[in-house]
């Protein structure tokens, strides 16, 4: 039995309700309880900003695109290096760190869960390779469907059930969490070097449309009693003129989830651009608030964008090349078989290019014009946007108007005119700051339930105490200070265990991995159906057998159980 | 003559290539293959040897016609022999020239050496129990 | 016993459909593979025990003893290299590399004298690839360049491309025009629809042909290019771009003749040409089972993917200089440790020769070419055979070796990770 006693911590946890209450927080073997005994280990919070452990609902970190990513990238690798001390491995890179060094940093931020954004099934096992190779969080991995060929078979012939137990083998063969969906329809047409342009485009040869694969899959999710709703990366990212495409594709969500939103859109930011070429972008940004704040049944995060080099990668195989054309850099591309796409392009966002100054405006503006915090979530698409170690820059631009206001005067002329971001005054509070990088991702993702994201008797004892009294700081003229104490927690505190330190990772991680085995009835079983498994082994360059990831991938794995309406 | 020397692998060395001590691997091995005609203006006959010489050493080989092969380039399957002479020079590419080493191909009576022999010849203790 | 869908660990096709007949410790029969499956599945080459050399031979010793030698050995060396890796699984590579880092090492995998070159050219130009499955059920366009899987990947063709059956294209072979470019008529050219032979050396300038009439610059070309008809590249170059989808996969013919890295990335601009027209992609056909599978696990731990130097602390990557036969020539390091790997047969014997010059150890299941210039050899599990784990396909796909029989071998990552843990406590000490 180990216990530790957390004393005088200034505790914000949303989903109970409690905003800067100074209390103690017991923990016995990596669970918060009621007490513990005298002999428990203290760790002293000083009054300081305590926080359930940070969670990030949509980050590229592990898996063949985030691996290729690094491949291609010697220069990035040199951008970042520290060598190894005490527990901590040798670290490389800056936006597309080793798996140690996007471990690392996200707990010297107080981060304890990750989902990764996009993992092609077919590759899954890659996935959880690094997964146990980022070893101080717990992970979870989003699922593609978009461009499966027995799903979009199912969708044509309108046998959601069917399309259901196809999700439901998938994900219990290669341990995913959710349904993710990347330019539904897209990435199939992309291999033909093709694309969709709307959501009632025909995916050739299929004769189905993203609309239809997108009402099924969100039908099909729900059948699933999946813990996340389906998880969206809408078609035509990046594409001025694509908020109408976004909106049309909200209009087709029902709300038919009481726990949660019944579809989370990702990186919103690059879906919400007005006008019809690069020359006129413009921000759409209140447009798709409206709709947002209009429909309970939507989560977004902002997809927020930083000023500095990144990476962008995505399952979205004809974007990327689409942002090749524009830029000559290095470009690459991975098409994954029945399955989906991916592509890899480096990219700066740079200040003197209005394009970027639009796009920095518009995460922005959606954060703040959405009224519930709970319903836009804080992400840069890590590393599409920005790498993560941006987050506290975000939490301090949201926090003060300020300094948005000494941001703005940096950018080119026409921003102003482009977007409303110099006229809105919001600033936002401590509370909503814990929703947006924690509570909300806990909710959307639907592991609340499953201890995390708050400070309940039985929760998972994640703990981010960071070194900030939040009464003796006005976030609006101070804002340096909450950057500065939103990089580095004086402890990270993950299951009960101190594993950073003032930002130096104190021990070996011991990580979970959740995963989703959505209980079918036999005769829905797809691997008992002929069709499917002639086809599979048919199309497949892999056998059918050798396709699930063995149990020895999830050293820890935490499977949830669901059962299936069908 | 001079000639162009081109490795890489063939089947019958991938067949042997776990069993480095065996007669399979060494005839695999050893073969320089070349043009017939190239093989005529020398004097020989497929399955007589030659001497190649690099700027790196030289090793004896047993002939083997090919119509494959472009006059002036001899072909010999990756491995020891082939690597007795190219050279370690990787133009700062981490790579060796494996298939674009000049070499002088000259007839000779000598015998092929086992690979054993081979790496005896570089500082190595055969081990073939 | 009859065991199904076994993964064959030779080659990077990683073929997985082999139905292997097991007896007991032994396998007898071998059914879907190639000859080199066959060969590798059945062959019998193992080293009984660890040996170490003496001044008069060679003597067995245990493997307590063969552990505690190597670990003191790796510690003491003041520039040890770590080399070999894409014979075994992910398990041992990722241990290799923790090994590296403990004591300053380089570690370098057999992509530098394979497919290096084509990673230095994706590092500078990307890499637009696909899965396998992707050219199986929809080109209609392969071009094999400087290769011959025919010998090297003897199923490539019949489970992936030419004869491969694939959901677009029904009629395999009839579908499907093949291009072949090499400097001699391989038995693969003898497939080919179209066969470019090129003079040696000519590679980068026929890339280059080709880019300008993809890019409607044709009329600047003269009559031949590197022995090639100027017609010749006219007719393949419309073949390309009228492709419903061209895959090109190239060898060794680039990588290791003049020009190498300039080589793949002049084949890679050509590709990003050809997807402005239709829909193209290019891989390597990467030779050992697992070789990308170290690219892999190296990249993941260290940030690159082969020729990796902790000598400063961090990881530190300089191709020419901290790669291998390098290190070797020029006679830097002071301690080596092979792993699945044979440096003796496949390193220009300049380098080869300091392995025996210092002391060198070798983690392998067979008496190899490396085996007479080592200091001390450890037998292990071959991986794929008597050892499950991990290798990644060459286009990424990861795949789960099979034990198929039972042996008294320890898995070289158990091997390593008693090494490893060994160093800490001398370390330590």
């Amino acid at each position: 039995m180990t216990e530790l006693l957390v004393k005088n911590a200034c505790v914000i946890d949303p989903l109970n309700r409690i905003l800067m209450e100074v209390m103690d927080i017991p923990v016995r073997d990596g669970r918060i309880v009621e007490s513990v005994s005298a002999g428990a280990d203290i760790i002293d919070a000083k009054g300081c900003l305590t926080l359930p452990g940070g969670i990030d609902s949509h980050s590229h970190v592990c898996g063949t695109k985030v691996n290729f990513g690094r491949y291609m990238s010697p220069e990035d690798m040199r951008a970042g290096r520290t060598a190894r001390r005490g527990k901590m491995h040798v670290t490389s890179g800056y936006y597309v760190p080793t798996t140690y060094g996007n471990s690392y940093r996200y707990s010297a931020m107080g981060y304890t869960t990750v989902l990764e954004g996009a993992m092609a099934p077919l590759e899954a096992r890659h996935t959880h390779e690094e997964f146990t190779a980022t070893p101080h969080q717990d992970m979870l991995a989003n699922t593609l469907f978009d461009g499966n060929w027995a799903i979009m078979e199912a969708v044509r012939a309108k046998d959601v059930k069917k399309a259901a137990a196809i999700v439901a083998w998938t994900l219990s063969a290669v341990k995913g969490y959710s349904i993710k969906l990347t330019n539904p329809g897209g990435t199939e047409a992309w291999g033909w070097g093709e694309d969709v342009s709307s959501i009632h485009d025909a995916v050739p040869n299929f004769n189905v449309t993203p609309a239809e694969i997108i009402t099924t899959m969100i039908e099909a999710n729900e059948l699933l009693h999946l813990p996340h709703s389906v998880h969206l990366h809408c078609n035509n990212l990046g594409k001025p003129g694509n908020y109408r495409t976004t909106l049309e594709t909200f209009d087709l969500v029902p709300d038919t989830n009481n726990g949660r939103q019944t579809l989370y859109a990702t990186h919103v930011q690059f879906h919400a651009y007005g006008g019809t070429t690069w020359r006129d972008i413009s921000s759409k940004a209140e447009e798709i608030a409206r709709a947002v704040n209009a429909k309970p049944q939507i989560v977004m995060d902002m997809g927020q964008i930083m000023f500095g080099r990144t990476m962008t990668m995505t399952a979205d195989g004809p974007m990327e090349f689409n942002l090749y054309c524009l830029h000559h850099n290095k470009w690459s591309n991975h098409d994954v078989e029945l399955e989906t796409g991916s592509g890899i392009i480096p990219v700066l966002y740079s200040k003197k290019s209005l394009v970027n100054c639009v796009m920095w405006a518009i995460g922005l503006e959606l954060a703040l014009l959405t009224k519930n915090p709970f319903q836009c979530l804080l992400e840069t698409d890590n590393p599409n946007g920005a790498p993560f170690v941006k987050y506290p820059e975000i939490i301090g631009l949201l926090m003060s108007k300020r300094y948005r206001d000494e941001e703005c005067a940096t950018l080119v002329d026409g921003t102003e005119q482009r977007t409303a971001i110099c006229a809105l005054d919001r600033e936002m509070d401590w509370n909503e700051i814990a929703i947006m990088t924690r509570a909300g991702q806990a909710k959307a993702l639907g592991i609340a339930a499953e201890g995390k994201g708050h400070f309940s008797k039985g929760a998972e004892a994640d703990i981010a105490i960071y070194p900030i009294r939040c009464r003796d700081v006005d976030p609006a003229t101070e804002y340096r200070k909450v950057i500065e104490a939103f990089r580095k927690t004086m402890y990270t505190i993950k299951r009960g265990r101190v594993v950073a330190r003032e930002g130096d990772i104190i021990v070996e991680g011991a990580n979970s991995t959740f995963w989703v085995n959505p209980v079918v009835p036999d005769d829905l079983n797809v691997a008992n159906d002929p069709e499917f498994v002639k086809k599979f082994e048919e199309y497949y360059t892999v056998r059918m057998g050798n396709y699930p990831v063995q149990d020895v991938y999830l050293p820890r794995g935490k499977c949830i159980r669901t059962k299936a309406a069908l | 003559m001079r000639a162009v020397l081109n490795t890489g692998r063939n089947i019958s060395q991938g067949i042997a290539v776990e069993h480095k001590g065996s007669p399979a691997y060494q005839a695999a091995v050893s073969v320089c293959h070349m043009n017939p005609v190239d093989l005529m203006e020398l004097g020989i006959d497929e399955g007589e040897h030659v001497t190649l010489t690099s700027r790196a050493g030289s090793v004896v080989l047993t002939t083997r016609a090919a119509e494959s092969m472009n006059r002036g380039e001899v072909f010999v399957p990756l491995g020891p022999y082939a690597n007795h002479i190219i050279s370690a020079e990787t133009h700062a590419t981490g790579m060796p020239d494996f298939k674009a080493e000049p070499v002088d191909v000259v007839p000779t009576d000598e015998s092929v050496r086992t690979v054993w022999e081979l790496m005896e010849s570089i500082g190595g203790v055969r081990y073939d129990h | 016993m009859i065991i199904k869908d076994v993964v064959c660990p030779f080659c990077g096709c990683l073929c997985d459909d082999l139905d292997v007949e097991v007896d007991g410790q032994k396998i007898i029969k071998v059914q879907n593979g190639c000859t080199l499956a066959e060969a590798t599945l059945t062959g019998n080459n193992r080293l009984p025990a660890p040996i170490r050399r003496t001044a008069n031979g060679w003597e067995e010793i245990s493997y307590d003893d063969a552990i505690r030698e190597t670990a003191d050995i790796l510690c003491a060396a003041d520039r040890p290299l770590l080399y070999g890796w894409s014979s075994t699984h992910g398990e041992a590579q990722s241990i290799g590399v923790h090994i590296a880092e403990l004591i300053g090492a380089v570690i370098d995998n057999t992509s530098v004298v394979c497919h290096g070159p084509s990673i230095l050219a994706i590092q500078e130009v990307g890499h637009p690839g696909c899965t396998l499955g992707q050219v199986k059920n929809r080109a209609d366009v392969i071009v094999y360049w400087g290769c011959n899987p025919t010998e090297a990947h003897p199923r490539h063709m019949s489970r992936y491309t030419t004869f491969a059956t694939g959901f677009f294209v029904p009629e395999a072979q009839k579908d499907r025009t093949v291009i072949v470019v090499d400097t001699r008529r391989t038995e693969s050219a003898e497939i080919a629809d179209e066969f470019i032979r090129i003079e040696r050396g000519g590679d980068y300038e026929v890339l280059s042909a080709l880019r300008a009439i993809v890019r409607g610059k044709g009329s600047i070309l003269p009559r031949e290019i590197a022995g090639v008809a100027r017609e010749q590249l006219f007719r393949v170059a419309e073949i390309c771009m009228k492709a419903k989808f061209g895959a090109i996969f190239f060898g060794l013919g680039l990588t290791m003749s003049n020009g190498k890295y300039k080589n793949v990335r002049n084949a890679i601009e050509l590709t990003d040409e050809l997807n402005r027209h239709t829909k193209f992609t290019i891989s390597p056909l990467r030779g050992h089972g697992n070789v990308y599978g170290s690219n892999e696990v190296f990249t993941w731990i260290t940030g690159y993917p082969y020729a990796v130097d902790f000598a400063r602390g961090i990881a530190f990557y300089n191709p020419g200089e901290t790669t291998a036969v390098d290190i070797l020539r020029w006679g830097e390091c002071d301690a080596a440790l092979i792993v699945a790997s044979d440096p003796g047969a496949h390193f220009p014997h300049a380098a080869a020769a300091h392995l025996a010059k210092i002391p060198t150890i070798l983690i392998d299941p067979h008496r190899t070419a490396t085996t007479p210039l080592c200091r001390l050899q450890i037998p292990c599990t071959m991986a794929g055979i008597d050892a499950e784990g991990t290798a990644y396909r060459m286009d990424g796909v990861p795949i789960r070796y099979k034990k198929l029989i039972e042996s008294l071998y320890p898995d070289d990552a158990d091997l390593l990770r008693r090494i490893h843990d060994r160093i800490r406590e001398v370390q330590g000490a």
